[in-house]
């Protein structure tokens, strides 16, 4: 067991110093003061150093092991990316340097909108969000400022059940009333079903394009003109844009507004939750509406414009996760457009051999195939009072991630497997052996193996009941 | 499933027990044990005006949240501080100490709308 | 190069195992007419072209002398955060979802929030937002759901750009935004807040501190706010809180604020990392993941996310926040740099930039055609000083000498005409301060 910083902490001394060639000069009236002790921890360096590093060792990542995690694209991240990310002249800038100052910081930005505009099919992007989540604030924010810049009054955003919990939450931050449409079994839409709830308060439908069952949308362009003809706008959910680049783009099928997870589909590492990016793009006649600044080229010179007065306004400080846009483009300068049309190519094949290898052996509701991800349930397997929770579980033994479990709600104990497209065919099928081997094998035979899992990792299965009942949250 | 005659019931899952104008609410043996374990539970602030059928609750296990609704229209007149810091009591003792909140009754024709155990039981097969 | 890894020969058998005979089958479900040939990204360079591109795009940047702040901030990274923030455990590891193989981040971002706590003087922090800005935003909403009221008291000596993610973010919401006028010496007007009176407020937020590096009687607007029955918002610069009273010593309901400070560098102001922590009595109703300890089947210790059931992924339209993807590797660099100061270490980093920039403040304030714009207010490690002289020639001659001079003021309002915000970190040596000095003399 890792011991806690505040365990570790002695009067030995701490790990950093620092001083000043100045003399110390400060006052500080009484009642503003600091007074309470500040209850930090001392640590040597070396101890220090010690201490995260074995923590860091506790931790299944993308550089140890195979992560299939459905829904989050944890493709491998190339280090090309981060080296670039710690160029000096691009990490120790201010950004309220002037911009004669920041040309190289704006050029990668407004090349960067140009390349999201090309690989997506939409006229505009915005680089500022920070999130996938962030970036649908953001368009639904667009979209909100559009109604009400043509004087019309729409309530609602259609969202289907299948979709992001992120969607809902958005929508619903943004000050619109949320309706859930059913989805069909593959997590389609039919657009009868639509029909019957699209009525003049939808502002817009927010899809996942594939969906989150990794199908593709067959009636798109039926929904696309059945929702522009009611007036309403069509949102594109990009967290699966890694199944179609280079392929079809969501301009073209009609989308208005939509966000990319620049972590996702362009290679930017999670980095245990974050940072991430998640641009927004949209048609030329939302422009006006994208947040301030904007990024402009005058005479070669490239500019930052906040005179936009029908902007939404700013949706974080200053202009996005810098370092984030910048992996991302540095991945597409790696692979270039034939490059970003192989991956999809590639992550789709992986997913489809995955299915193909899976399927007679274990449930795929919606069907034989997938785009670059799919959902095996594997409720009619189950035995021994055992859930894909165990499954899981025990998957951490053999040294895999767990692929996204419970997910999309709408299948009973789904398992979502994305392999991306920079995993080899030998790990693919290791990983397939695996999965048969606990559902089929060890869930007969050894069930309280399966049970009791996992057993290999730093810690056995965690207590969550008691930790949400009785919350311990820092240091006691 | 325990189920006590003397209640009325919802068909979300609610009891009900009628003490002259006041009713005490809670959720069912059935719907805690279909919730699982129960981490946390908010409650109406006492004074607040509720809707026969409005959400007036939340009862949250570990990876799910469901909304309690009011099973008559009034006034909050009483919560069950107990379960905020236990809410395990909601899965220990449904009808009794780990019950919700309590409603001063507005309107009394309101009851008549509720199903008495056997229809309850009878949903719940 | 685009990582992928199939031969011919493992493509065929892939293929084969699918039933079909060429990849472009498994786009059949995509109507013809959607099809594109081909997109028009430039690319399919080599590693070392890539790298050279971007090294001659970088060169387009000036890395100058900063004595600018205004919300990002120029302090010294110690090395033990870049080694740690650089394993590739840490960085391409997702959210913690399945815990049992994320101990290391789980425990790291624990340890985050035990740091943010002891140093707000708060009850709970949750594991990061996305920056200052935002967790102002979040902390609003967070003082609406809790209180029900439909009114915000905000400083009007917030960060500019803070309140304007903060208009964005309520844009539709129906919610009043009262402005806390500004005294004469750039502080929160105390004699409006006397007089206000008014019971349908949710929440006053004011920063210190403030946007003029002016540190607020936090006290007294806490008192106030008390009064009002609204939430209390401290929104505050980490650093200072090694010196000047905690949000917890004046009974702030929340603290919010920017963590670049806490061992992240500029990078242009992204990304960086929100952080907010609030009193025991409302967290379940904060926004974003939080950490928790527990115990394992064996009884040993671990952790876990918790408190899941406010989060989006559960409660879709009810959630707290929209909130999934954070600042979690920045928390991680804060959570670092926090452990490695102890008490006395820390307190001396915040003593050694405001002796810096009293130092500056003394020597600039007293050059002709330069006057302090506020008598008696206490700062941390930034000031106004207004001149007579040509601002946009004083920034022009300060760039030709590698300096990036203080900010112009002149967008926040007229009163800020000719009104520069300095800012001086533990950086900056005596050497280069009396450089800046010196040619400010001589414009």
């Amino acid at each position: 067991m890792e011991k806690l910083l505040n365990e570790l902490s002695s009067e030995c001394g701490s790990a950093y110093n620092v001083g000043s060639d100045i003399e110390i000069n400060v006052e500080i009236p009484e009642n503003l003061k600091r007074v309470s002790t500040l209850g930090l921890p001392s640590v040597a360096e070396n101890d220090l150093f010690r201490h995260f590093t074995n923590l860091s060792r506790k931790n299944y990542a993308l550089s140890t092991v195979f992560y299939p995690l459905g829904s989050c694209t944890m493709k491998y991240n190339p280090l090309i990316n981060e080296r670039i990310a710690k160029i000096k002249e691009f990490i120790s800038i201010h950004p309220y340097q002037p911009s004669e100052s920041i040309q190289g910081v704006l050029e990668v930005m407004y090349d960067l909108e140009k390349d999201l505009c090309e690989i997506s099919g939409m006229d505009h992007f915005s680089l500022q969000p920070a999130a996938g989540a962030h970036g649908e604030f953001t368009g639904l924010l667009i979209i909100a400022k559009y109604f009400k810049s043509i004087k019309q009054k729409r309530t609602q955003i259609i969202v289907p059940d299948s979709a992001h919990g992120t969607n809902p939450a958005s929508a619903a931050l943004a000050g619109f009333e949320v309706v859930s449409l059913k989805s069909e079994s593959d997590g389609g839409i039919l657009p009868e079903k639509l029909k019957e709830i699209l009525t003049p308060e939808v502002a817009a439908v927010m899809l996942t394009v594939p969906n989150t069952l990794g199908i593709f949308e067959k009636n798109i362009l039926e929904i696309a003109d059945m929702v522009h003809k009611n007036g309403s706008l069509l949102y594109y959910d990009g967290a699966n844009l890694n199944a179609v680049m280079g392929i079809t783009r969501p301009g073209d099928m009609g989308f208005d507004v939509m966000h990319i997870n620049l972590h996702k589909t362009f290679s930017t590492p999670h980095g245990g939750g974050g940072p991430g990016a998640g641009p927004v793009g949209v048609k030329a006649f939302l422009e006006y509406f994208l947040p301030v600044p904007r990024i402009e080229k005058k005479k070669s010179k490239f500019v930052l414009n906040y005179k936009k007065h029908k902007s939404i306004g700013k949706i974080e400080a200053f202009f996005g996760n810098f370092q984030v846009l910048l992996r991302a483009y540095a991945y597409m300068k790696s692979l270039g457009g034939e490059g970003l049309k192989n991956v999809s190519q590639q992550a789709v094949l992986n997913a489809n051999y995955m299915l193909s290898r899976f399927k007679g052996k274990i449930d795929i509701p919606a069907g034989n195939r997938c785009m670059h991800e799919f959902v095996l349930s594997p409720k009619s397997l189950l035995k021994n009072n055992l859930r894909t929770l165990d499954i899981a579980k025990r998957l951490l033994d053999y040294g895999y991630y767990a692929p996204t479990v419970y997910f999309p709600l709408t299948v009973e104990e789904a398992i979502m497997v994305e392999p991306t497209e920079t995993e080899s065919k030998e790990t693919l099928d290791a990983f397939i052996d695996t999965v048969i081997k606990i559902i089929f094998e060890e869930m007969v035979q050894i069930p309280q193996k399966v049970k009791d899992a996992p057993v290999n990792t730093s810690v056995r299965r965690l207590n969550e009941i008691e930790a949400a009942r009785k919350p311990i949250l820092k240091w006691e | 499933m325990r189920l006590l005659r003397d209640l009325k019931y919802t068909k979300t899952h609610e009891w009900v027990k009628v003490e002259k104008n006041k009713a005490r609410v809670g959720i069912t043996d059935f719907a805690q044990h279909e919730i699982t374990d129960i981490v946390h539970v908010e409650l109406p602030e006492i004074g607040k005006q509720v809707k026969k059928d409005q959400p007036s609750a939340v009862v949250e296990s570990v990876k799910s949240a469901f909304d309690i609704y009011a099973p008559l229209s009034g006034r909050i007149v009483e919560v069950n501080d107990n379960v905020l810091n236990n809410p395990e009591l909601v899965n220990q003792f449904p009808y009794e100490d780990g019950y919700l909140f309590a409603i001063e009754i507005s309107d009394e024709k309101e009851i008549d709308s509720l199903l008495d155990a056997d229809t309850y039981n009878m949903l719940i097969q | 190069m685009d990582y992928t890894q199939q031969n011919q020969k493992d493509k065929q058998k892939m293929l084969e195992t699918i039933g079909i005979n060429d990849v472009s089958e498994l786009f059949d479900t995509i109507p013809e007419n959607l099809k594109v040939r081909s997109i028009n990204v430039s690319g399919g360079k080599t590693e070392q072209e890539v790298l050279d591109y971007f090294l001659n795009i970088a060169s387009k940047n000036k890395v100058l002398i900063s004595f600018r702040g205004a919300g990002i901030y120029d302090h010294y990274v110690p090395s033990l955060v870049d080694e740690i923030v650089g394993r590739s455990e840490f960085w391409t590891a997702y959210t913690p979802y399945q815990a049992e193989a994320s101990q290391g981040t789980l425990q790291a971002i624990f340890e985050y929030q035990s740091l943010i706590c002891a140093l707000t003087g708060l009850d709970v922090a949750n594991a990061s937002l996305y920056d200052g800005a935002t967790s102002t935003a979040e902390a609003a909403l967070l003082a609406f759901r809790v209180s029900g009221k439909r009114k915000l008291l905000l400083s009007s000596a917030l960060h500019p750009e803070y309140i304007q993610t903060l208009k964005t973010y309520l844009q539709n919401l129906k919610i009043e935004i009262i402005f806390i006028p500004l005294s004469a010496d750039s502080s929160v007007e105390k004699g409006f807040v006397d007089s206000f009176n008014n019971d349908d407020v949710a929440a006053v937020i004011v920063q210190s501190p403030n946007y003029f590096g002016i540190i607020e009687d936090m006290k007294f607007i806490s008192e106030f706010a008390k009064k009002q029955k609204s939430l209390f918002v401290a929104v505050v610069n980490p650093l200072s809180l090694g010196i000047f009273q905690s949000p917890g010593e004046y009974d702030a309901d929340i603290a919010v604020g920017e963590g670049q400070v806490l061992g992240s560098c500029m990078s242009v102001g992204g990304a960086t990392l929100g952080f907010m922590a609030v009193k025991k009595a409302l967290e379940w109703k904060m926004p974003g993941r939080i950490v928790g300890q527990t115990v394992d089947k064996d009884g040993k210790r671990g952790f876990v996310l918790t408190l899941q059931s406010r989060e989006q992924h559960i409660r879709r339209s009810k959630a707290t926040s929209n909130i999934c993807t954070n600042a979690s590797l920045n928390a991680l660099a804060g959570c670092v740099f926090l452990s490695g100061w102890g008490n006395n270490g820390f307190k001396n980093l915040a003593v050694i930039n405001m002796s810096k920039a009293r130092y500056a403040f003394n020597k600039i304030r007293f050059l002709e055609g330069f006057n302090t714009k506020f008598e008696n207010q206490t700062f941390f490690n930034e000031f106004v000083i207004e001149t007579k002289k040509d601002v946009k020639k004083i920034n022009k001659v300060l760039l030709k000498n590698g300096i990036l001079g203080p900010l112009d003021l002149s967008n926040v309002g007229n009163s800020f005409k000719n009104c520069l915000l300095f800012c001086v970190t533990e950086k900056r040596t005596k050497i280069e301060i009396d450089k800046l000095v010196e040619l400010l003399a001589k414009i």
